[in-house]
């Protein structure tokens, strides 16, 4: 028992000590820093008053907030057991890899001579541009599937957005959310080293994607805040900002379904899903509709077994009351 | 086949007896190299003082190192016979011969052992090889087909026989007297026993020697176990006198201060610095060699026999993984040569390929060759290997064009060929690669053909799996 409480311990530490990490305390700082530097331009505050609303204990101390937490320690927990179990990009990769030997269409080395900064460039590109549009998909279908909308609600019923809110994810969404990463992963590594062989690389800045070292360097952690940073309107049409995304956790209904991207804005903007930021207060979270989802931590992770079993049997008439959300 | 799990353990017990605790061997008297052991049989009364004796083991490692060196050098079939089947003439010694930086105190295999390989190669079937031979027959067949072709190289069969033989004498005669003999059926109770000489007039006792010539067909140095991987690779290199020069007589011997065939290969394994197979095995070797010495001369104990027994698997268990992990290396070898090959490679590389077939057939075939059935697993990494590499039916080098291979031998004795498609065969390399770590659990992994993706996989990480945007 001491090893796999020390198992977890490690765990959660190298969430915020990892680069790799959307919570490492780099990105956290930059994001402190974009945040506060933001409201005191834009809403003409001074430092200690831009702190002051950063760190407004309303917030942080909220309900929501502190379930945020405790879903973090849980999932942790949950996915220590879990991990272990679902299928590895290495095993994705490796099956994809082999599968290519018996085609003509990519022969294996075709690309091996090139230059090694083409063939690296590439594969950071590649692999940037698929994961980004994998996760609109994945994300898309979690709202456009009632089934997994079910899950999904687990994320959206927070109503303070703190970065901890990135990991407040039902478990079987967590499930999802490794396999897309196990399938993204596994198909670009086989298709590039089969094309590209050892020249394949990812260019990197401390041991990260280059891409994604940039896209947490300039404050993703905003995105779950209360920080309503705006990029210029023609900005916004490339870049989802983090106002963009929280009016995707907006309970105004004209704001339901819109900007599922996470870097790009360009996949809403193809499927007619993009959403520029407004000046509107926006308050976050399921309405008053759900509110029993929230009831308590155990009530998150149960009832969207509960709503699913009766959406499977037809019985939806004995859904938990307000537990039902047109999307 | 050992399984998994029994190599783990035997690799637990083989890190109990690993140098990291020299202090506890220390304390039991261990010795610190193979040898001198006291003579401990009852009834001997001579002067002999060191019980150690496996002149004839070094005779063979040294009638092999010779035989492949024969083969290299365009040697007739008289000539290769009389490596292998003995002769009892002068015998030169043709590898490793004395030069200025490693000198070695032998220039006659006669002189240490009149010996031979042939008798003591592997009677069983070989059915990953055309002819379904016994492996004394395979080898047979191959010093005639090498005596036949320019320097044992056959470039339309794809066969280079200064390997083929090689790997194969080092598995069909050395592992498999070690492994499916001297520490299998010789080690029974009522077997070669401790309290009778070996044979009449002999001054060691009957598992004293049998222990003693399995080291032998080791083949490692007697003192390789107080050596760093690399110090023990470059002895085998003939490139560090001073390593090998244990007494320090400004000669190395080559009974006991050379390393040889899979010692070798185990301590270039080794230098990776992931595995620690020499040591391992040699030590066993060494400690299993103490608890002899230790029964005084007496008929081993139960517990003794057990003990001695535990470090034979452990040996066994590790000798193995080295063949395996030789299998894994030359299957990387491989599929990277026919990469080269297909985007347009020359002669060299060509020749360079069917080196690296050779020797991962070599060492395939001799994983059948202990006292371990592999059952289905060896039908399946006869499989993927098949009897021949792709080769290429209007310009052997040129594998793409009428892309063919050997698939058996008709009544006269000539090799037939059947279609064969490289990108399959490249193929069939990763998979080999998949069995050897899979059922062999090797760690090493020289070449790893996958391991590109392993890397990649890592830097990507699963770092935002279960985050939610």
């Amino acid at each position: 028992m001491p090893e796999f409480l020390d198992l977890i311990f490690t765990d959660v530490s190298a969430q915020f000590l990892s680069p790799g990490k959307r919570l490492f305390v780099g990105y956290l700082a930059c994001a402190l820093f974009i945040g506060v530097l933001f409201v005191c331009v834009a809403k003409r505050q001074s430092v200690t008053g831009a702190l002051a609303m950063v760190f407004s204990p309303a917030i942080w101390l909220s309900r929501s907030s502190l379930f945020d937490l405790a879903c973090f320690l849980i999932n942790r927990l949950l996915f220590a057991v879990l991990r272990p179990l679902l299928i590895t990009q290495i095993a994705v990769a490796t099956f994809i890899y082999q599968a290519l030997h018996m085609q003509a269409l990519l022969p294996i080395g075709a690309l091996q001579h090139v230059d090694y900064w083409l063939a690296a460039t590439s594969f950071t590109l590649f692999y940037f541009l698929l994961d980004d549009f994998s996760r609109f998909g994945v994300h898309y279908l979690m709202h456009r599937i009632p089934a997994l909308w079910e899950f999904h609600k687990f994320h959206h019923s927070a109503e303070t957005l703190t970065p901890l809110t990135v990991t407040r994810a039902h478990p079987v969404e967590g499930v999802i959310f490794i396999l897309r990463t196990a399938s993204i992963q596994g198909i670009t590594i086989a298709l590039f080293v089969c094309l590209f062989g050892d020249k394949v690389d990812l260019l990197t800045i401390y041991g990260v994607s280059i891409f994604i070292f940039i896209f947490h360097g300039l404050g993703s952690n905003l995105r779950h805040s209360h920080i309503a940073l705006r990029y210029p309107a023609a900005l916004e049409r490339i870049f989802i900002s983090p106002a963009q995304h929280q009016l995707h956790h907006s309970r105004n209904p004209r704001h339901f379904d819109r900007n599922f991207g996470v870097v790009l804005a360009i996949w809403d903007r193809l499927l007619g899903s993009f959403h520029p930021s407004t000046h509107e207060e926006i308050s976050f979270g399921l309405g008053p509709a759900d509110a029993g989802y929230t009831k308590s931590v155990w009530s998150m992770y149960w009832l969207p077994f509960v709503a699913l079993f009766r959406r499977l049997t037809g019985n939806r008439s004995r859904a938990p009351k307000n537990f039902e959300r047109l999307r | 086949m050992i399984s998994n799990k029994n190599i783990t353990a035997c690799l637990m017990l083989g890190l109990l007896a690993s140098p990291a605790l020299a202090d506890n061997h220390a304390t039991n008297n261990a010795a610190a190299s193979y040898g001198p052991f006291p003579v401990t049989l009852k009834s001997y009364s001579g002067e002999q003082t060191d019980s150690v004796s496996y002149s004839g083991q070094i005779g063979r490692q040294l009638l092999h190192t010779s035989l492949k060196k024969a083969i290299a050098t365009n040697a007739g079939i008289d000539t290769l016979r009389r490596y292998f089947n003995g002769d009892d003439g002068t015998l030169p010694i043709l590898d490793p011969v004395s030069s200025a930086k490693f000198r070695v105190d032998h220039n006659d295999v006669n002189a240490i052992s009149r010996t031979n390989l042939s008798d003591k190669a592997y009677r069983g079937s070989i059915a990953g090889w055309p002819g379904n031979l016994s492996g004394r027959q395979m080898l047979e067949q191959m010093l005639t087909r090498a005596a036949a072709v320019p320097n044992g190289y056959d470039a339309k069969h794809g066969y280079d026989y200064v390997q083929l033989v090689s790997k194969f004498t080092m598995g069909g005669v050395f592992y498999h007297q070690a492994c499916d003999n001297y520490l299998d059926e010789k080690l029974e109770a009522g077997n070669k026993p401790n309290n009778k000489p070996y044979r009449d007039g002999a001054y060691y006792t009957g598992k004293e020697h049998s222990w003693d010539e399995a080291f032998g067909y080791w083949g490692a140095a007697a003192h390789g176990a107080s050596l760093t991987a690399q110090q023990n690779y470059a002895i085998a290199k003939k490139k560090d006198m001073v390593s090998a020069d244990a007494n320090a007589d400004g000669m190395v011997n080559l009974k006991s201060e050379m390393n040889y065939a899979h010692a070798y290969y185990a301590a270039s394994f080794d230098r990776g610095g992931n595995t620690n197979y020499y040591s391992i095995i040699t030590r066993a070797f060494i400690d299993g060699r103490q608890i002899i010495a230790d029964a005084n001369g007496e008929a081993l104990s139960d517990t003794q026999r057990n003990a001695l027994m535990g470090k034979a698997r452990v040996i066994c268990a590790n000798w193995e993984r080295v063949i395996a992990e030789a299998v894994f290396k030359y299957a990387g070898s491989v599929y990277a040569d026919l990469a080269k090959l297909k985007s347009g490679g020359d002669e060299n590389t060509y020749r360079a390929y069917v080196k690296h077939w050779g020797e991962l057939k070599g060492f395939a075939l001799s994983l059948h060759t202990s006292s371990q059935n592999l059952g289905e697993l060896g039908r399946r990494i006869d499989g993927l290997i098949k009897f021949g590499p792709v080769v290429g039916g209007v310009v052997s080098a040129d594998i793409t064009q009428n892309s063919r291979r050997v698939s058996g031998v008709d009544a006269a004795g000539t090799f037939t060929f059947q279609d064969a498609s490289v990108d399959e065969y490249m193929l069939y390399m990763l998979r080999l690669q998949q069995v050897m770590e899979d059922e062999f659990g090797v760690v090493a992994k020289d070449n790893d053909r996958l391991a590109d993706i392993a890397n990649l996989a890592e830097k990507l990480g699963s770092a935002e799996g279960v985050e939610n945007d």
